[in-house]
């Protein structure tokens, strides 16, 4: 048996290999790598938008013009620490969610549509949500949030109008969208765990810390790593939410670098300097997500 | 006793999570209902107030935002994604997943490391690609815009290796004891073993380009090929702005994925049974 | 590899036979000329309206086989889609652009200018804003249909239960009078005034707050230099947001507001706001609506103005055709009335008024008479995107209690930075 495996893995038929990749890869190559080498391309000219056919090189200029810039060096900074607040809450949000849920009962498959709700609705629309709840207190008008607050006795806050908060603020709102999409991907993980391990491992009781423990997270070891992995990418894609509840503010506490770029390219529509960002922006992510794989060693089956 | 009271407790107490959980979008469509002059009276104990409510707002909402034809497109793109990019995604997945050949390691790193290129960011180098394959204009085209630069996906291709690496060897290897082709293997054996897996990545996929804004923004110049976010998203500029038609074209949007989500579920719990090992 | 030639053909194929499908269906296409056309999409009764314009276009133009066809985009992104047109190489003949975006097209060299197609005489039909709005270094490059007004509502009533005597129409309230009455309303237990400050659109905050700024003597960028260093951030600017920010301070009006329109709702008692709320505030309130010229700090009296605009790409092989729609759209009967009609907004011709018997009338008097001697236009620079977003980012964080004059530096270095790139 063993030999047979090995020789199924070890005998490469790499013509058969390339014809599987093949499709995959013509098309990321066009739409993904190419688009990518064109930004590589612009980031070391002057190129315009309304005129790229236009752009001169001008060596490195464009990066040592981000590095200076404070307005970029303040989204690095929001975009990081946005991702530091989400990454680690939301997952383990995420996970006690998944394991919650993770019942056969049809009740609970409702529950799980409940949770996975907010992923869906349209993020403009629930900017104006969740301005609403954020909303500070003005006489008698507050949001729900700080109606929660008082109603608890401590002062209300002024959220997205405070620069120490606004941020937070927006990380919070993020895990709340965002978690049933890391749910989904743990009740995948899920299915390959065995159903009795699970029902022993349900969280109902003493021991069942132990059996998490030593029971269910190594066994979601591959799931969590994927999970910590796309949820740091998809937080250093913050946009939306900076720019259509707090357009960057309060004192640029918010801007982040998606937005930074979006701004460059299409309101300066200096599309050499986004491009420049763009690829920084590639080189950070890839340096993180490389830092993160390599503290926590993929486990092959 | 407890063996009836402890399901209750966890029922009403996850009920009321989820209410507490969902109340931003209770509100919401709480207030699709409410005409326009009222609907951030009392701010969020508005939603307390059940008096004037009426359906006008989805009516107007469909009009304005041309939903049928925008669900069309939407629902054609979320199509075309799904059907290549499963076929596409799976097989390169397969591939690394079970075969060996030169360069593999450096080739899969470099698909993992095209996960973080968000759309975004590179919308023009990618409009100017489009336009050089003869991917703006029409419907056809748009559509073919709106589809092909999405349906080879580094994320799900990292996602199903994940899953197909998971799967215990025995299986496939019978069957090429058996002579079957590896095609085959994939075809018949693999690919059915994952379908929990499967239906996770039509709901990712579905759930991204539901929401896609800027790139059909870019491409969808003709108003036939509009999606359902822009359609939705016009509400929002196109005078006079009414919450209530925004809010109800919201909630006319959600609708589709929703059901796609509890449709595609059934298939990733059903699962349990088919991939468990005999 | 060999795949994409294929693809490629394919596709290409498929859309030339769509397009052949969409013009032959459209009957007399024929051998002429059809004009592509970019719009901005406003309101449902306006973009029926500008079909229409272009359906009648179509129809006197049947002989001369042009044809215009219009596609209309939202405008929060129009000019995403435009500056991704420009970088492809892919733009219409004529297309419609927000005034404050002009310099920057022109700029880019996409533009041609329209100077040949209009006889002296026309133009001095347009109110002086229009002209001023389309030129360019001494050449006009854009014309628009209608204008744009913004002016202080009141609710008679509510400021007659404070014994406020409302403002007169041609003289505004210093900013002394407009804190006395703002005081004197709380004191009333009335919500004082709304200025919107949930707007995410960066173009409200610049459009809304420059006239306080004109209106104590300062501006936002050095007419001739074009420099925002050292002008955006003069004393003069400083003290008059200094003036500004005493509103949020003293809580006469709400800096994080979820009604979109206060006074509309009967929450607020005076409305810092524009034309486009003048139907709806007059359905509101009636004989209670009051409009007066927003109130000025220093005694400059300067109002907002400038709206959308059409303009004539430099790309366009086809000017002659292209020069008659634009004739057609700014021209008061076929193109200014039914579009003004649809979206109540005020006419850029002064032979177009005598179609609106509403202009003898407050609010619209007050709008014609502002445009035609106050008005002013916003920066005319390139780089005015940078200036816009900087400036409203300023403003928000002035409302939120930040330093003025702090602020105003930033924004101003900010924007220089990018100008000087």
């Amino acid at each position: 048996m063993k030999k047979i495996r090995h020789t199924a893995q070890k005998n490469p038929d790499a013509r058969t290999a390339w014809g599987f990749l093949a499709p995959a890869l013509v098309l990321l190559g066009l739409f993904v790598l190419w688009p990518t080498l064109r930004a590589l391309f612009w980031s070391f000219t002057d190129a315009d938008l309304l005129r790229p056919q236009q752009a001169q090189p001008q060596g490195t200029a464009n990066y040592s013009d981000l590095l200076n810039d404070p307005r970029f060096r303040q989204a690095f900074f929001n975009t990081a620490l946005f991702a530091l607040m989400v990454v680690p809450v939301q997952t383990v949000f995420a996970f006690f969610l998944a394991l919650w849920v993770n019942r056969p009962e049809a009740y609970w498959r409702w529950l799980r549509t409940v949770f996975f709700v907010p992923v869906v609705v349209s993020l403009p629309v629930l900017a104006i949500l969740w301005t609403l709840l954020y909303q500070p207190v003005r006489g008698e008008e507050m949001g729900l949030i700080n109606a929660l607050i008082t109603g608890i006795g401590l002062p209300g806050q002024r959220w997205l109008r405070d620069p120490n908060l606004a941020l937070p603020a927006l990380a919070f709102m993020s895990v709340w969208q965002g978690a049933g999409f890391q749910m989904l991907i743990f009740l995948a993980g899920l299915q390959n765990l065995n159903s009795e391990t699970l029902e022993a491992a349900r969280i109902d009781g003493a021991g069942s810390w132990q059996r998490l423990r030593f029971v269910i997270l190594p066994a979601m070891k591959n799931s969590i790593i994927f999970v910590v992995t796309a949820t740091l990418i998809l937080s250093f894609r913050l946009f939306a939410q900076p720019y259509l509840m707090t357009g960057g503010g309060p004192d640029g506490r918010t801007r982040s670098l998606i937005q930074f770029i979006y701004e460059t390219t299409f309101q300066d529509r200096n599309l050499g300097l986004a491009s420049a960002g763009v690829i920084l922006f590639l080189f950070i992510v890839a340096f993180l997500t490389l830092l993160q794989r390599l503290a926590g060693k993929e486990e092959k089956s | 006793m407890s063996r009836v009271f402890k399901p209750l407790a966890g029922w009403i107490s996850s009920a009321l999570v989820a209410v507490f959980f969902l109340l931003p979008l209770i509100w919401m469509v709480h207030a699709s209902f409410r005409p326009e002059n009222r609907i951030f009276a009392g701010g969020f104990g508005g939603i307390l107030d059940f008096g004037d409510l009426h359906a006008g707002n989805y009516a107007a909402a469909w009009r304005r935002a041309s939903m049928g034809r925008a669900m069309f497109v939407s629902l054609t793109q979320a199509a075309g994604i799904i059907g290549i990019g499963l076929l596409v995604n799976s097989l390169a997945a397969y591939a690394f997943a079970r075969m060996d050949f030169r360069g593999k390691n450096p080739l899969f790193a470099l698909v993992v490391a095209l996960i973080i290129l968000p759309v975004e960011v590179l919308a023009v180098p990618l409009f100017l690609t489009a336009r050089d394959l003869g991917l703006t204009g029409g419907l056809l085209p748009t559509l073919g815009a709106l589809i092909l630069p999405f349906s080879a996906k580094a994320f799900n291709i990292y996602f199903l290796r994940q899953h197909f690496l998971s799967l215990p060897m025995e299986l496939e290897e019978a069957a090429r004891v058996d002579g079957a082709s590896t095609f085959r293997i994939y075809w018949k054996i693999a690919l059915p073993s994952i379908r929990p897996a499967l239906a996770t990545v039509i709901v990712l996929d579905v759930l991204t380009h539901w929401s896609d804004f800027i790139w059909p923004l870019i491409v969808c110049t003709r108003e036939e090929t509009r999606t359902v976010q822009i359609g939705l998203a016009n509400l929002f500029t196109e005078p006079p702005i009414q919450y209530g038609h925004i809010l109800a074209a919201a909630v006319i949007a959600t609708l589709p994925v929703l059901l796609i989500f509890r449709l595609a579920q059934t298939h990733m719990v059903a699962s349990h049974n088919n991939v468990g090992i005999k | 590899m060999k795949k994409l030639p294929h693809i490629r053909c394919l596709l290409t194929c498929l859309g030339l036979g769509l397009c052949g499908m969409l013009l032959s269906a459209c009957g007399d296409g024929g051998s002429g000329v059809t004009l592509r056309i970019w719009a901005h999409q406003g309101q449902e009764a306006e973009n029926r309206a500008m079909r229409e314009i272009v359906a009648a276009f179509n129809e006197a133009h049947a002989e001369d086989g042009i044809r215009a066809e219009i596609e209309f985009f939202p405008d929060h992104q129009y000019s995403e889609r435009i500056a991704a047109g420009a970088a492809a190489g892919d733009l219409p003949d004529v297309m419609d652009l927000d005034g404050p975006t002009l310099a920057g097209y022109v700029d880019a060299g996409l533009l041609a200018p329209l100077d040949a197609y209009f006889s002296e005489a026309e133009l001095a039909d347009f109110l002086p804003t229009v002209i001023a709005q389309g030129t360019i270094q001494e050449r006009l490059y854009a014309l628009g249909a209608f204008e744009s007004a913004l002016v202080l509502y009141y609710d008679r009533e509510m400021l007659a239960r404070a014994g406020i005597t409302p403002p007169d129409e041609d003289r505004p309230w210093s900013w002394d009078d407009f804190l006395a009455a703002c005081a004197a309303l709380k004191d009333a237990g009335l919500d004082p005034i709304s200025l919107h400050m949930d707007e995410s659109a960066d173009e409200w905050y610049t459009y809304a707050f420059s006239p306080v700024i004109w209106s104590a003597g300062g501006s936002l960028m050095d007419p001739e230099t074009g420099r925002f260093e050292g002008v955006l951030n003069a004393p003069e600017n400083i003290e008059a947001l200094r003036q500004w920010q005493r509103l949020f301070v003293l809580d006469y009006a709400d800096n994080a507001p979820v009604e979109p329109n206060p006074f509309g709702v009967g929450k607020t008692a005076m409305d810092w706001s524009g034309h486009w709320m003048a139907r709806s505030h007059l359905e509101a309130k009636g004989e209670a609506l009051g409009a007066a010229p927003l109130p000025v700090i220093g005694d400059h009296r300067a109002a907002a103005s400038g709206s959308w605009a059409w303009a004539m790409l430099s790309t366009s092989d086809r000017p002659d055709a292209a020069a008659k729609f634009l004739r057609w759209v700014v021209s008061t009967e076929n193109g200014i009335v039914p579009i003004v009609r649809a979206n109540g907004a005020v006419p850029a011709r002064h032979s177009a008024f005598e179609a609106f018997p509403e202009y003898e009338e407050i609010p619209y008097r007050l709008f014609k008479q502002q445009l035609t001697e106050h008005g002013r236009p916003r920066p005319q620079t390139p780089h005015y995107p940078a200036l816009t977003r900087n400036f409203a980012e300023a403003l928000r964080d002035i409302a939120n209690g930040a330093d003025p004059a702090e602020t105003l530096a930033r924004a101003a270095k900010q924007a220089q930075t990018v100008a000087d790139r």
